[in-house]
């Protein structure tokens, strides 16, 4: 055999033995959590559709994104997220949107990031799609559903901030910053850069009140007193709108008594186009990136010809367990039991494997 | 008990420079001062906190993982890098500039489109600069140091390369042809942290933006 047959490219790997055992279980948890919460599973496919990822409803750049062509030339995408899909798959087959609709998925993930900073490519996600609900309690149900999934596979140092980006929005229009600016402006608080946005506002002649007003949204993350202090400084109806709506919905996590993970930060916004107002994501120590992220995407839907709220959330599994064991959470192990047989007592040892397994035990037979 | 924050330095002229900026705000590390020492960590147990050097292209590596919170490096390892952490302060030392350099008779080849050969320790930055601002087809030749011999034994056109006070372009008859931006010493903090810990990490960042 070759050596150089046994190497796997660059981005994916085997997962085998006792930690894809850890894995499974993990999963198993998360998905009997999702099914306590009521959501229907759901599986769209592994590639579809170009367009299904463009700009307009994509989480990913182009470039990113692994393509294949099909026979007749049409271009293909392996799936770098799962929201898109899965609401192209509500817009096509459910017609009564009467009655919210919960989803939940599973399944891998494909992103073709830049090589050598220790990032997978292909990865396993978890998450849930609220859609026809537009809400505060849809909000709070999949904050509070994703906190409870992974308290349930026992993380526990983590936290879930909640951001809103509507009150950025208010802050920039009370300003009057135009359109390019203002997505400049974006990437600079949500890179927490305060020197850049500065620069930024100074050169587009923003006067300074307006000014000390967008660069303190920089300051704007942490417990639940930030968002008092936003509502004293917004200047807007808009802004002061989006921080009622997350002071609501911070009491009904309360209720669902999870409001010890949540932070808020309103310096957050995403890149991601198709959130709309609320947007967390979980941050835990040991992994250099977020393990889950959701929000809502009230638009989404109306690219694929059917309008409807939505809010879900995706949990990246292998960063998950990256999380788990940096934060040495205990995770159950199977034993398996053998039984051993030689060439004469073989029916014997059959038959006390046979009620052995009945009872739910794992057995493996052992020849000597 | 409290967690240890940790900051991660560049070996050499900048550690010592943010060294100084830290110790206005009253947060020393005496035994980082030892020349003598071997230790590769050093600990101020009374603030809690820890320092490290690392190679500079390693400090957002460290950050964006959480092994260090806190990292000083300068914007061209940040650009060139592209790591996820929050660049929070500029804090105006290490100064100077991102450049294109070369023989003043280069200078003709960067007025159109033609293809001409870029040596640089920074090929993601000369990428970015030639595709995606000026729109030349460039072959981008990565070196490890001594850029400036690029254009000296005909390697290539022009190298892409920072520059601080010009002494070494001079002396070898080159010049800076084109600015692509300006750069200096940035601090920059571990998202999880910045989320997690946002007290101790805010007065930090408040205090050093003060003085800076």
């Amino acid at each position: 055999m070759k050596n150089s047959l046994l190497h796997t490219p660059e981005g994916v790997r085997d997962i085998y033995g006792e930690e894809y055992a850890r894995k499974l279980w993990v999963e198993d948890v998360i998905r009997k959590q999702f099914g306590l919460y009521g959501y229907e599973v759901i599986q769209t496919p592994t590639f579809e559709f170009f367009d299904v990822f463009s700009r307009e409803v994509g989480t990913t750049p182009s470039k990113d994104l692994f393509k294949l062509i099909d026979g007749e030339g049409n271009t293909m995408v392996l799936r770098p997220d799962f929201t898109p899909g899965v609401t192209r798959c509500v817009a096509k087959y459910y017609h009564n949107l009467s009655e919210p609709l919960r989803l939940c998925y599973q399944g891998n993930t494909y992103t073709n990031t830049s090589s050598l900073q220790g990032k997978q490519k292909e990865v396993t996600e978890m998450g849930v799609e609220l859609i026809g609900d537009e809400s505060i309690f849809a909000e709070a149900e999949t904050i509070a559903l994703a906190i409870e999934s992974l308290l349930a596979v026992g993380l526990k140092e983590f936290q879930i901030s909640i951001g809103q980006v509507e009150y950025f929005k208010g802050m920039c229009e009370a300003a009057g910053i135009n359109d390019d600016t203002e997505l400049k402006l974006r990437d600079f608080i949500s890179e927490k850069n305060i020197f850049g946005a500065e620069n930024l506002l100074v050169e587009a002649g923003i006067s300074e009140e307006h000014r000390n007003r967008l660069i303190n949204i920089n300051d704007l993350f942490g417990a639940i007193d930030i968002l008092r202090s936003a509502k004293k400084q917004a200047d807007n109806k808009r802004s002061i709108k989006a921080v009622e709506r997350l002071l609501a919905l911070y009491e009904i996590l309360c209720h669902y008594r999870v409001e010890k993970y949540v932070a808020f930060d309103l310096g957050m916004l995403s890149k991601y186009n198709y959130y709309t107002s609320i947007i967390f994501k979980c941050f835990a120590y040991g992994v250099g990136d977020v393990i889950a992220r959701g929000g809502r995407y009230d638009n989404l839907l109306k690219q694929f010809g059917k309008p409807a709220p939505a809010v879900g959330f995706g949990l990246i599994i292998d960063d998950l367990m990256a999380a788990l064991n940096r934060q040495k959470a205990e995770i159950p192990e199977e034993s398996i039991i053998s039984v051993i047989y030689n060439d004469d007592n073989f029916q014997d040892a059959l038959a006390e494997a046979r009620v052995l397994r009945k009872e739910g035990r794992s057995v493996k037979l052992k020849r000597m | 008990m409290e967690r240890y924050l940790t900051f991660a330095l560049c070996k050499g002229r900048l550690a010592f420079q943010t060294l100084e900026l830290l110790e206005k705000i009253g947060i020393h590390c005496e035994e980082m001062k030892d020349k003598s020492s071997r230790k590769l960590i050093f600990v101020n147990e009374d603030l809690k906190l820890k320092f490290f050097l690392a190679k500079g292209p390693d400090v957002p590596t460290y950050v964006e993982y959480g092994a260090a919170d806190f990292g000083v490096v300068g914007k061209d390892i940040l650009m060139e890098e592209n790591r996820r952490i929050y660049e929070v302060l500029d804090l105006s030392f290490g100064k100077c500039r991102m450049c294109v350099c070369g023989p003043e008779t280069s200078k003709e080849k960067l007025l159109h489109h033609e293809k001409i050969r870029v040596a640089t320790k920074y090929p993601h930055i000369a990428k970015d600069y030639f595709f995606n601002k000026k729109h030349q087809t460039v072959d981008i030749i990565k070196l490890n140091g001594s850029v400036e011999l690029g254009p000296l034994v005909e390697l290539s056109d022009v190298i892409v390369d920072i520059v601080e006070t010009g002494s070494t372009l001079k002396e070898n008859n080159l010049v800076v042809l084109e600015e692509i931006c300006p750069v200096s010493a940035r601090l920059i903090v571990n998202q999880v942290s910045m989320q997690m810990n946002p007290e101790r990490i805010k007065k930090i960042i408040n205090g050093l933006r003060k003085i800076v």
